[in-house]
């Protein structure tokens, strides 16, 4: 008994000299990171701040009380207090339907970039990993879905289906936007899968899905992280641009998209520019921010180009 | 030694890669990697495996530790018979069988802590909690020489000789029989070897591991092998003690191997070069007795109980 106690403080205090001598966890080294970039930092504040702010003050948005025509606020102008950002054609709040719009908007874009990204990262895993036969066909299968013109197939679907949502959105934009990922993984993975570590894990009896998700994806990571946040801006720019060509979330639904659609109006651009120009100026910034925030991302996941000193 | 059962038994053992090409990506031919290889390597034997690089060496040691599949041949251990992935997998053969790599730097996971990589063979084999766990790997880094520091350190923060003996840790962690050696000092610097050499001495007397110890470097197998086997093109040319290598060596290969020695003797310098030139004449002039048409090694023949070389039948009194 004494014995036993004896080597729990043992091990207590030998845990406790190995934690000291650690070596900084990632979450750490990518937070320096980012303390060393003002921009980079700046920019996650934002974006983090602007995607709360939206997803908080649309619940106290009544949708379809804001998207209701209201004759007498036509074109209001902007700047007042009861339209910041003015009223488009029909009298709507532009402030309001830029908020609403946002979170529909954002959150289809982290769905598609949730659902694609792991689709594409198990898929170039598998891929790249097992080789040969199971390699061809599931190439095979990439090449397919790359030659066909996604986008008017998803507008063909979304034609097609009698009654769709956000939801069922941003699944029918899933199947057609893991390949880009997909294609970087495998090409990783190939080089990874061929190094000894691989073996030694063979070796040591680790199955082979342990052997892919907990030993090459770790060693992929870097590169996950970084399509990941840059796919994200690209997945803002997918729904956007289906919803401007009228073919996104169902009629009464306000997205981004609708909003920069108001410019295809010759008045709208010269006259009424409050219609459209600040949800223009949103993406821009958006999608700028987060390519700062990509490119941070990569510098802490690659230990020869880091900025920060600790 | 004669006497120690046998631990590891290969026989006939080849590995055939295709070769493929043409328009339907047909096998158009086969890279012989090993063909025919047999072995018994007894309890605490340390057995060394030595050939040019491409001589196959360590495709058989591969196959010996189940990362290659074999296209013939059978690999028993201990009685039972495991070329067969299934069986391998049913009596947790990499328990017993384990492998030290080549290069450290590529053997051990670099997204991975020294804990995770030194425990990866304990968790799927032996199922110990987590502070059974602990204990065990910090004495494994206790026995490598390497402090409770390291647990939680990155492969990239050791040198190359420590690296080396993470890795041995991870292959005694679960105090295996055997242990396949894959040219394991051929990636550090001399004075490192000796340190990584002895440290693999002083376990495997205090673990009774057998060594299957494949190399190109003649200096260290002497160091470290009591039995030995030279392969050249595939297969086996010479195999016997250290002694029968070393002072009676009969095929043409292992002369030329041992001929490569440097010796560090200044004074016998013109002897050893001449030396040197008299074995790669006499290579010159009889390699096509010592290899069939199809530039392949005779059949082994018996020289002595322990001495076996492949030269032709006729060469056999001398």
């Amino acid at each position: 008994m004494q014995e036993v106690e004896s080597k729990d403080i043992n091990l207590k205090k030998l845990e406790a000299e190995a934690k000291a001598n650690s070596t900084p966890s990632s979450f750490k080294l990518m937070f320096n990171e980012f303390k060393s970039d003002k921009m980079a930092m700046i920019s996650l504040i934002l974006v983090s701040l602007f995607i709360l702010y939206v997803i908080i003050a649309s619940f106290f948005i009544n949708t379809s009380n804001m998207m209701s025509t209201n004759i007498m606020n036509y074109f209001a102008k902007p700047f007042t207090p009861d339209f910041w950002l003015g009223a488009d054609a029909g009298g709507r709040s532009i402030a309001k339907q830029l908020i609403v719009g946002s979170r529909n908007s954002i959150l289809i874009a982290i769905g598609l970039t949730a659902i694609s990204s792991s689709v594409g990262i198990a898929y170039g895993l598998i891929s790249g990993y097992f080789g040969g036969i199971t390699d061809l066909a599931m190439q095979r299968v990439y090449d397919f879905m790359m030659i066909i013109p996604s986008f008017m197939i998803i507008i063909e679907i979304v034609n097609i289906i009698p009654s769709y949502n956000a939801i069922s959105l941003t699944l029918i934009l899933s199947m057609f936007y893991w390949m880009g990922t997909s294609r970087l993984i495998r090409a990783q993975t190939l080089s990874e899968s061929n190094k000894d570590y691989v073996q030694a894990s063979r070796a040591s009896g680790t199955s082979t899905l342990k052997i892919i998700f907990k030993q090459i994806m770790p060693n992929v990571s870097s590169l996950i992280i970084v399509d990941t946040t840059i796919s994200f801006a690209e997945n803002i720019g997918v729904e956007t641009g289906l919803s401007y060509l009228g073919f996104g979330l169902p009629m009464g639904t306000p997205s981004l998209g609708t909003l920069i659609a108001n410019a295809n109006d010759a008045d709208n651009i010269t006259t009424y520019w409050w219609t459209w120009l600040p949800a223009t100026i949103e993406i821009i910034v958006l999608c700028l921010a987060i390519s700062y925030i990509g490119a941070v991302l990569r510098r802490a996941t690659n230990a020869t180009q880091r900025r920060s000193t600790k | 030694m004669k006497d120690s059962p046998i631990l590891l038994k290969v026989k006939n053992l080849r590995v055939h890669f295709p070769v493929r090409g043409g328009f339907w990506n047909r096998i158009i031919d086969k890279v012989k990697a090993v063909d025919g290889v047999s072995l018994t390597i007894r309890k605490g034997d340390t057995y060394g495996l030595i050939g040019e690089s491409g001589s196959g060496k360590s495709t058989t040691g591969k196959a010996i530790v189940g990362l290659q599949d074999a296209t013939k041949g059978h690999i028993s251990f201990m009685d039972s018979d495991v070329t067969k992935k299934s069986a391998r997998k049913k009596m947790n053969y990499n328990h017993d069988v384990q492998m030290i790599f080549q290069d450290p730097e590529l053997s051990l996971n670099p997204e991975k802590r020294i804990f995770d990589i030194i425990a990866e063979p304990l968790r799927n084999f032996e199922h110990l909690n987590n502070e059974e766990e602990k204990i065990k790997v910090l004495k494994l880094l206790e026995i490598v020489g390497l402090g409770p520091d390291s647990l939680y350190k990155y492969p990239h923060q050791f040198s190359g000789g420590q690296r080396q003996r993470i890795g041995v840790a991870r292959a005694v962690a679960t105090n295996p029989k055997l242990i396949v050696a894959d040219e394991p000092v051929s990636a550090l610097d001399l004075s490192v070897q000796a340190q990584v050499l002895n440290f693999m001495k002083k376990i495997q007397k205090e673990f009774d591991i057998s060594y299957l110890f494949i190399s190109h470097d003649l200096g260290v197998v002497k160091h470290m092998c009591n039995h030995i086997a030279i392969m050249n093109r595939g297969r086996i040319v010479e195999i016997g003690t250290r002694e029968d290598i070393y002072e009676h060596p009969l095929h043409i290969y292992t002369k030329r191997l041992l001929a490569s020695i440097p010796e560090a003797d200044v004074n016998k310098r013109e002897e050893h070069h001449k030396n040197r030139l008299e074995v790669e004449k006499y290579y010159e002039q009889n390699k096509d007795k010592f290899y069939d048409e199809n530039g392949e090694a005779l059949p082994l023949i018996q020289i002595t109980d322990t001495h076996l070389a492949a030269i032709p039948k006729n060469m056999k009194k001398g």
